[in-house]
């Protein structure tokens, strides 16, 4: 038997209104698998990762983790349904998710950001959370901001505590939104080395990104999206180096 | 006892003609209000100190204290001090010298917000102080507190139920009055909520027209 | 003319009752009111018409009828609905709902206040709405919050003065009282003012208070860049540099 992909997407569909936003996408990634998406602004690539944790609810397909169904199910009677909230709820920390605006929470120090979660969510006894909180601060190079605020931290040291945020949770897929989009230039290589060694790790990971020197150096694939769709998908060398169609290399040409 | 529909529907005629009534001191009151707030900004404006520290203790007490109160001290109070008006009259000038109070709070607030370049421009130019309020100050004011000044309508709106107290025949007044003949309450008070509660919503509505169309004017 | 303070002084004791009276109402009226508050700005806040649109009438409903009308609206149609209450009872039921229409605005306004990437976050890492809520939404909103929530607080002291009309005994029903009795309405009506005036500045103060508590910033003063422009836009005296 082979392993369960870790992320399984079939049909997913989104509309705003008249607008498509995702247009049936099917995609699996497997474990310790890093997929890059990139694709022009308003491609729909944002709302897709968006989908995949249900933050975005779609209108229609599946989403699994590791097998299991998130916010839409099949139903006994054939089709499917939606979960219940709680269902919901309680399968989304096993997705991180890592904002292009951070999002950290501005009342919480850093420590409490990473540490909040995990002993709400997961029961983890204050003591225990705070520690994996230092080292996972010490390992991303901020153990001396630990009791900062949000507001007192650079923008690339809130991305990095936004990561330890997600990374408290445990979790068995990582989705990043244009990580370091919002990003001083010079910041940018930090979070993304950072990045590249959670990848090296084995963490599987879905990551919007336009950087695309880091999705050809780290990504096993990259998929491109196009007005909805997964328009090309393949190992970096060749889609990057031999795109099939005039949409990417049009897009690629606006990265030379 | 059953709720009877004829009833309220039997003191709609007498109601709205009563409405009437708090029409006609709402509009006196935000006029004077409006005119009384613009006066008092422009004062206050002065920096004297001593005018300044009055007005201040005015404003607290206003807004401090009840209308009703209020209503109370301009039409049992005022006589003591040899001034005896009808209730009418010392109902619509307890209202608006309440409203006069919160406008020019208002405008306050509308002056800090607003951009001083032009303001600037026309001191560089050497516009005198009446032709910068009148022309450059006041009406970029109104323009910008325009939705505060409709919501402040309606709570003048509201406050002419409170005339009733003092025997002005307002809406709720006559809603008593019936009331009082027909045994029926709750019919002719529901009859009368309805009445003003349209006419609240016809003035925001109004209100909200009137900013659309202003902002689409300004570009 | 004089004021004839021995009027205040002989009737202390009514005043005293219908302060404490109306201390009570108030804050009974409040706490109920913010109460319920909450659970209508959830509902008003809902995508759902079926769960906005009701909640959204509720809130015009209260807002844009005169308080004083409600309170005889309650008066007088609670007994349909079988509700026998004291007018006491009937006028701080009203003065709750009437509050909590506008609490409700103005928690769904503090709630809006908050970046929506801060919900989301919260509900991306797996907190259910109302714990995020909790968490997340209520700790940031409370600026926004307790200001215009003190306001309202306000409003409804002087409102409560309204409930005079149901024979209630509060401050102004007592001031009514005296004033009947003595025939001095500046007098009283003035002495009636005075501690309306002086329990709302006990409740802004104790606003103020929590204010600074929570690090809140006081109304920014006018840039004294602009201090010829400030001699027409500002009403405050000018800064001292």
């Amino acid at each position: 038997m082979t392993a369960l992909p870790v992320l399984s997407v079939r049909g997913l569909r989104k509309s705003f209104g008249a607008m498509t936003a995702v247009a049936g996408v099917d995609l699996d990634v497997g474990a310790g698998e890093i997929v890059c998406i990139i694709g022009p602004s308003g491609c729909g690539k944002s709302t897709f990762l968006r989908c995949i944790n249900y933050l975005e609810r779609p209108d229609e397909g599946t989403v699994r983790i590791a097998g299991d169904y998130i916010g839409r199910e099949p139903a006994a009677a054939g089709g499917t349904r939606l979960q219940s909230g709680r269902q919901i709820d309680r399968m989304r920390p096993r997705v991180g998710l890592v904002f292009q605006q951070f999002h950290l929470w501005p009342h919480l120090s850093a420590l409490e950001n990473i540490a909040r979660a995990p002993i709400r969510l997961r029961g983890v006894d204050r003591d225990e959370a705070e520690a994996q909180a230092r080292r996972l601060l010490a390992r991303f190079g901020l153990a001396a901001k630990a009791d900062r605020m949000p507001a007192d931290l650079s923008g690339g040291e809130k991305q990095r505590v936004a990561i330890a945020r997600a990374l408290a949770m445990k979790p068995e897929l990582m989705l990043f939104d244009e990580p370091t989009s919002a990003l001083d230039p010079e910041v940018v290589g930090d979070v993304l080395r950072l990045m590249k060694e959670l990848a090296e790790e084995g963490m599987t990971m879905v990551v919007v990104t336009h950087e695309l020197g880091f999705a050809r150096k780290v990504a096993d694939r990259i998929v491109f999206f196009d007005a909805g769709r997964i328009a090309e998908m393949g190992p970096p060398d060749e889609l990057i180096d031999r795109p099939r169609s005039e949409r990417l290399r049009l897009f690629l040409s606006h990265f030379q | 006892m059953d709720f009877s529909v004829e009833a309220a529907l039997a003191a709609l005629p007498a109601l709205l003609r009563a409405t009437g009534t708090n029409i006609a001191i709402a509009a006196a009151a935000m006029a004077l209000a409006l005119a009384g707030g613009i006066f008092l900004t422009i004062l206050r404006s002065l920096k004297i100190a001593p005018v300044n520290l009055a007005v201040g203790v005015v404003i607290s007490f206003i807004r401090g204290t009840p209308v009703l109160i209020q209503i109370f001290l301009f039409y049992y109070g005022l006589p003591a001090l040899g001034l005896q008006l009808d209730p009418l009259t010392a109902g619509i000038c307890a209202i608006a010298f309440n409203s006069t109070i919160f406008i020019s709070e208002i405008m306050r607030g509308g002056l800090a917000d607003m951009d001083p370049g032009p303001v600037e421009a026309a001191i560089a130019l050497g516009l005198k102080a009446r032709a910068i309020w009148g022309k450059v100050v006041i009406p970029q004011l109104l323009l910008r507190i325009l939705p505060p000044l409709v919501n402040e309508a309606t709570i003048i709106l509201k406050g002419t139920a409170l005339l009733s107290v003092i025997t002005v025949v307002e809406l709720f007044r006559t809603a008593q009055q019936i009331s009082a003949t027909t045994f029926r309450p709750f019919e002719t008070m529901l009859a009368a909520a309805a009445i003003i509660l349209l006419l609240n919503v016809l003035v925001s509505q109004f209100g909200g027209m009137l900013e659309r169309r202003l902002a689409v004017r300004r570009g | 003319m004089a004021l004839d303070l021995s009027i205040i002084a002989d009737n202390a004791g009514l005043f005293a009752k219908g302060a404490v009276a109306t201390v009570y109402i108030s804050l009974a009226a409040i706490a109920a009111g913010l109460l319920i508050a909450f659970p209508v700005a959830l509902l008003r806040l809902s995508p759902r018409r079926v769960m906005s649109w009701p909640a959204m009438a509720y809130v015009e409903l209260f807002r844009n009828i005169p308080f004083i009308v409600m309170l005889s609206l309650f008066f007088y149609g609670l007994p349909f609905f079988g509700l026998r209450l004291q007018p006491m009872t009937t006028g701080i039921v009203a003065l709750a709902l009437f509050g909590s229409a506008y609490f409700a605005e103005i928690v769904r306004g503090a709630i809006l206040s908050v970046p929506r990437g801060q919900m989301e976050s919260a509900r991306a890492i797996g907190m259910s709405y109302l714990r995020a809520l909790r968490e997340i939404i209520f700790p940031q909103m409370l600026r926004f919050f307790i200001p215009a929530a003190t306001n309202t607080s306000i409003s409804l002291v002087k409102e409560s003065a309204v409930l005079a009309t149901l024979s209630v005994a509060e401050l102004t029903y007592q001031g009514l009282i005296v004033q009947g009795q003595t025939y001095a309405p500046f007098e009283v009506f003035l002495a009636t003012a005075a501690i309306y005036w002086g329990l709302t500045a006990l409740l802004a103060a104790g606003f103020r208070a929590s204010e600074r508590r929570l690090g809140g910033q006081g109304r920014r003063g006018f840039s004294s860049r602009h201090r010829l422009a400030a001699r027409y836009l500002s009403l405050e005296p000018e800064p001292r540099s």
